[in-house]
C-alpha cells in the first residue's frame, strides 16, 4: 500500500527520538584511543641511536635528524618532524629497532600558525669538547671494566 | 516564444558531487540537455609520487585513493607487488586481509547509501549510516591504529595481528548490524518518496555497462553477474559461502539497494572468516630491501566501487619504474555525462550518488 | 486561571488611557499599536526558538544532543547565531540588481506578520477580527512568492534563478490545494471569520469531519513552507538553498527566520480550522484558552519538524504532478463529497 513506508519511516525517527544519544560531548568527555592509535610521536632520547633508519623509512622525507659522536656513541642533536607532510603510516615507528620512537594516544596536534606545526622532538646543544673528553675517558675505563668482567657485560649486552 | 538553454557549473564546490568534482550541465529550463563532467580537481599525482618511492612506501599513498576503503586500495596494490614477486601470503595473513577488506567494504557502502540518502534530500539516514560507520572505524583503528588511512597492508603480509580486544567488539558488530541494515531499509529503501526518486532513473543498459566497462555495484545493478571475489576469485574468497546481489532494472534505485545487500554479504562474509581464522604467521619471508625483478605485474581486486586494479613494471630497483592504478569510480564515470541527458537538476545529483565516485579515486 | 491575561491587559491599558483623558480614536490607536507590537515581537522571539527547536528535534531524530553550549541547555544559541549573523558584512555585488535584492529579505517578513494579525490565540484573541479572516490568510498568504522570487532574481545567479522558478511554480501550484481544502470547513461553518470557525468546532473538531482535507491541507502546508519533502525551493543538494544562495549575514537570517514564522502560521492556520482552534478538549478548561491554541500549534510545528527529518525530497517534476494530479481532485471531491453530505444532513433534517 502507498504510504507504509512512509510511515515506517515516521516510526523509525520517532524511536530514535527517546533513545541515548551517541554523541560524545568532545572538550569535556574523551574517547580512549586503542593502543595502536597513531598519535602524537614520542622519542625516548636515551634509547635512540641515531642510526637514521626512521629518516629513511619515511616516504615523504618528514624526518629530519642531526647527530653527532660522542665517544663511539651517536647521539641525537635534533630530531625534527614536519609533521604537516606526515602521513601517519607508521613506517617509522615500525623501522625503529630499539623501540625509541613511539606513537602515543594524543591527538590534538593543530596549531595556528604553520610553522609551528612542526614537531621538535630533541634538540640539543652540541656537546663541548670537554663533555666529548669525558665521554671518552668515560669509555675507556668502561672498556678497561668490560675486559675484566667480559662475560657478565656480554650477557648484558645481549639483553640489551 | 524564443528559448535557449543556459551553462551551469554544478560544482567543483557544491555539496553533493562528493568532492571537488565539476559537472557543466547545459540545461533547457531545468532538463538536461547535455552533461560534460570535469575530473581533476583533485589530482595529486600519485602513480608519479610512486615513481619516487621504494615499492613498501607506495602504500600510505594508495590509501589515500578511495579514502572511504583504504584497505581495499591497499590491497590491490600489494597483490601486484606480490605477484610480480612471487611472494606466497600467509593463510592467516589471507583472512586478516579477508577480514579488514569487508569491513572495509562495508564502511564504504555505508557513505555510500548514506550519502545517498542524503542526495535525495533525507539528511537523517546519512546520520545514521555515519554513526554505524563509526563502529567499524573503531574496531580498525584497534587493528590498525588509523581511522581512514590505514597503511595495514604489507607486501607479503600485514603490518599487526589482530589485537584481543578486536575479537569482541567485531562479534558485537556482527550481531547488531543487521537490524541496523534493516533500519536503512526501513527509513531509506521502504520510503516511498525515496522510490519514486530514484526508480527507473538513470538507467544503464546491461550493454552499455559493459561497453563502458562498468563495474562493480553499477554494473550488478544492470543485472550482470560479474564480481571479481566470485568470477575469478582471488586471496581465499573461494572458501566463503556469500551471494552476489543483482539488480534487474539498472536504475538508481537497483545500484543504492545492491549496497545495502552487499553489506550484509559481507558481513556473512566477515563472520565465516572469523570462524576459518586460522593460526600461523601474518607476515611472509619477506627481504628488507624490495627489489622485485625486471618485468610488469597487473593485479585485480573487487573494491567497494568496482575493479581496483595495480599495475607495477619493474626495472629490478628498489623503486617502481611505473605503476598505474585502474580505478574504478573513474571508470564508471565515463558514462555519467550520457546518463544525465533528458533528465533533471535533482536526478543528476540522484544517478551521480548513485554511481557512488570518491574524487580522490578519480582524480588519483 | 489566566485565561483573560491578555484581554486584562488590553482593557486594563484602555482603561488607563480613557482615565487619561485620551480621546476614544486615539485610545484604540494605541491600543491596535500595542497588539501589533506585541505580535512582532512574539513571532520574532518564536522563529527564534523555532530554529532552536528545529535543531533539537533533528538532532534527537539523528541520535545526536544538538545546541547544548550557549546558554541553559543551548537556548540561547539562536540569540547568539543571530548576533553573529547580524555583525557580518554587507557584501557588494554589482551584478546584483540592488533595489530588490534588499528589498527581498525586508519584505518577507511582512506577509505572515499581517496575517498573524488576524489570528485568534485565545478566546477573544484576535488583533483584528476580521469576518473574511480565512480568505485574507489565502490571500496574503500568497504574496511571499513575489517577494522570493525577486530575491532570487535579483541576485542573478543560476541557482538563484532555478530556485526563484521552483518558488513560483511550486507556491502557486500549492496555493490552490490549501485554500480548497480550507474550503471544506468554510462550506460547514458558511464563514470566513476565524473565531466563529472555532467556535462551530465546539462540538466536534473538523480534522473528524473533514479528514481529508486535513490532509491535503497538511501536505500543501509543508509545500507552502518549503518543507521536505517539499523543499525544492532550497533543495540543499541540488540548488544549495536557492533564491538565498547569494545572500549572507542577517538578508540569509530573515529568510531563515521567515521560513519558521510561516511554518508557525500554517499550524495557527491549522489549528484554527481543523483542531478546533482555543477550545479545551475533554472539558479541560481549567487550562486557559490561549495556552491551548499553542499546545496544538507546537504539536502540529513539531509534526512538521519530524516530517522534514524523515522524508527525502520529490523531484520538481513530481512535485507539479502530485500538487496537480492528485491533491487538487481530492481537494474537488472533498468538496463534492462535503456538499453532497450537507445536503443529505440538511435533507433529514439534522
Amino acid at each position: 500500500m502507498f504510504g507504509k513506508g512512509l510511515i515506517k519511516g515516521l516510526e523509525i525517527t520517532w524511536g530514535w527520538l527517546f533513545r541515548k544519544k551517541v554523541t560524545v560531548e568532545y572538550p569535556d568527555k574523551k574517547i580512549v584511543m586503542s593502543p595502536r592509535y597513531h598519535g602524537r610521536f614520542e622519542l625516548d632520547q636515551d634509547k635512540c641511536i641515531a642510526c637514521g633508519l626512521c629518516a629513511n623509512a619515511c616516504p615523504n622525507k618528514v624526518i629530519q635528524l642531526e647527530k653527532t659522536k660522542l665517544g663511539k656513541k651517536q647521539i641525537l642533536l635534533k630530531y625534527v618532524m614536519r609533521i604537516e607532510y606526515c602521513l601517519f603510516c607508521g613506517y617509522c615507528v615500525e623501522a625503529c629497532n630499539k623501540d625509541a620512537l613511539k606513537f602515543s594516544s594524543v591527538i590534538d596536534m593543530n596549531q595556528y600558525f604553520r610553522d609551528k606545526v612542526r614537531l621538535t622532538l630533541v634538540d640539543r646543544p652540541a656537546p663541548t669538547p670537554e663533555e666529548i673528553a669525558a665521554a671518552e675517558a668515560e669509555e675507556a675505563a668502561k672498556a678497561a671494566a668490560a675486559q675484566a668482567a667480559a662475560a657478565k657485560a656480554k650477557a648484558k649486552g645481549e639483553e640489551g | 516564444m524564443k528559448t535557449q538553454t543556459y551553462t551551469l557549473n554544478l560544482g567543483p564546490q557544491h555539496p553533493s558531487t562528493h568532492g571537488v568534482f565539476q559537472i557543466v550541465l547545459e540545461l533547457d529550463g531545468e532538463t538536461v540537455v547535455k552533461a560534460t563532467p570535469v575530473p581533476g580537481y583533485l589530482h595529486r599525482g600519485i602513480e608519479k609520487l610512486a615513481e619516487a618511492r621504494t615499492y613498501a612506501q607506495v602504500i600510505p599513498y594508495t590509501d589515500r585513493m578511495d579514502y572511504m576503503a583504504g584497505m581495499l586500495m591497499n590491497w590491490g596494490y600489494v597483490a601486484a607487488v606480490e605477484k610480480l614477486m612471487g611472494i606466497e601470503v600467509p593463510e592467516r595473513a589471507e583472512y586478516i586481509r579477508v577480514i579488514v577488506g569487508e569491513l572495509s567494504r562495508i564502511a564504504s557502502h555505508l557513505i555510500a547509501t548514506g550519502a545517498y540518502a542524503g542526495d535525495i534530500g533525507g539528511l537523517t539516514g546519512f546520520i545514521y549510516t555515519f554513526r554505524d560507520r563509526e563502529d567499524i572505524l573503531d574496531m580498525l583503528e584497534m587493528i590498525s591504529g588509523s581511522r581512514m588511512t590505514f597503511s595495514y597492508f604489507r607486501i607479503g603480509g600485514v603490518a599487526e595481528d589482530f589485537p584481543a580486544e578486536f575479537f569482541p567488539a567485531v562479534k558485537k558488530f556482527i550481531e547488531k548490524f543487521p537490524s541496523c541494515c534493516d533500519e536503512y531499509d526501513g527509513l531509506i529503501t521502504g520510503n516511498e518518496i525515496f522510490q519514486v526518486r530514484t526508480k527507473k532513473v538513470g538507467v544503464i543498459t546491461p550493454e552499455a555497462a559493459i561497453n563502458y566497462s562498468l563495474s562493480g555495484p553499477v554494473l550488478r545493478g544492470s543485472g550482470i553477474n560479474y564480481d571479481m571475489r566470485k568470477a575469478r576469485p582471488y586471496s581465499v574468497y573461494d572458501r566463503f559461502d556469500f551471494e552476489v546481489p543483482l539488480g534487474c532494472n539498472g536504475d538508481c534505485f537497483d545500484r543504492y539497494r545492491i549496497r545495502i545487500l552487499e553489506m550484509r554479504q559481507s558481513l556473512r562474509i566477515v563472520e565465516q572468516a572469523l570462524e576459518q581464522l586460522p593460526e600461523g604467521p601474518i607476515m611472509a619471508k619477506v627481504p628488507k630491501v624490495l627489489k622485485p625483478p625486471a618485468g610488469d605485474a597487473y593485479a585485480e581486486i573487487e573494491s567497494s566501487k568496482g575493479l581496483f586494479g595495480a599495475y607495477v613494471v619493474s626495472d629490478g630497483s628498489p623503486k617502481p619504474y611505473r605503476v598505474h592504478f585502474r580505478r574504478p569510480s573513474f571508470i564508471n564515470l565515463g558514462y555519467l555525462g550520457k546518463l544525465c541527458e533528458g533528465w533533471k537538476i535533482a536526478d543528476v545529483i540522484a544517478i551521480l550518488g548513485s554511481i557512488d565516485i570518491v574524487l580522490g579515486e578519480v582524480d588519483c | 486561571m489566566g485565561e483573560n491575561i491578555f484581554t486584562g491587559i488590553a482593557s486594563g491599558l484602555s482603561g488607563l488611557l480613557d482615565g487619561a483623558g485620551v480621546p476614544v480614536l486615539w485610545n484604540d490607536v494605541i491600543l491596535m499599536v500595542v497588539k501589533l507590537v506585541a505580535i512582532l515581537v512574539f513571532i520574532l522571539v518564536n522563529a527564534l526558538w523555532l530554529v532552536y527547536m528545529e535543531r533539537k528535534v533533528a538532532a534527537y531524530v539523528q541520535c545526536r544532543i544538538g545546541p547544548n553550549r550557549v546558554g541553559p541547555k543551548g537556548l540561547l544559541q539562536t540569540a547568539a547565531d543571530i548576533g553573529k549573523l547580524l555583525s557580518k558584512e554587507f557584501t557588494w555585488n554589482k551584478y546584483w540588481d540592488i533595489v530588490p535584492y534588499i528589498l527581498a529579505p525586508v519584505l518577507i517578513f511582512v506577509p505572515p506578520f499581517m496575517i498573524y494579525a488576524v489570528l485568534p490565540f485565545g478566546e477573544n484573541m484576535a488583533a483584528i477580527d476580521m469576518n473574511i479572516g480565512l480568505f485574507y490568510f489565502a490571500a496574503v498568504a500568497s504574496l511571499t512568492s513575489i517577494i522570493l522570487w525577486a530575491g532570487g532574481w535579483a541576485s542573478n545567479n543560476k541557482y538563484s534563478l532555478v530556485g526563484a522558478m521552483r518558488v513560483v511554480a511550486q507556491m502557486v501550484s500549492y496555493e490552490l490545494p490549501l485554500v480548497l481544502a480550507l474550503l471544506g470547513v468554510v462550506m460547514l461553518t458558511g464563514t470566513l471569520n476565524m473565531s466563529e470557525i472555532v467556535y462551530a468546532q465546539e462540538n466536534v473538531w473538523f480534522i473528524f469531519t473533514q479528514p481529508l482535507a486535513f490532509l491535503i491541507y497538511f501536505v500543501a502546508g509543508l509545500a507552502e513552507t518549503n518543507r521536505t519533502p517539499f523543499c525544492l525551493v532550497e533543495g540543499e543538494s541540488e540548488i544549495i538553498a536557492g533564491p538565498y544562495t547569494e545572500y549572507s549575514g542577517m538578508g540569509f537570517a530573515m529568510f531563515f527566520l521567515t521560513e519558521y514564522a510561516s511554518v508557525m502560521l500554517i499550524s495557527a492556520m491549522c489549528t484554527v480550522a481543523f483542531l478546533g482552534g482555543w477550545l479545551a478538549p475533554f472539558g479541560l478548561t481549567f487550562i486557559p484558552s490561549w495556552l491551548w491554541f499553542f499546545l496544538k500549534m507546537y504539536v502540529m510545528i513539531f509534526i512538521f519538524m519530524w516530517v522534514r527529518w524523515t522524508y527525502p525530497r520529490l523531484r520538481v517534476d513530481q512535485l507539479m504532478g502530485f500538487g496537480w494530479k492528485v491533491l487538487i481532485p481530492l481537494c474537488l471531491a472533498n468538496i463534492f463529497v462535503t456538499g453532497v453530505g450537507m445536503y443529505i444532513y440538511r435533507a433529514i433534517g439534522w
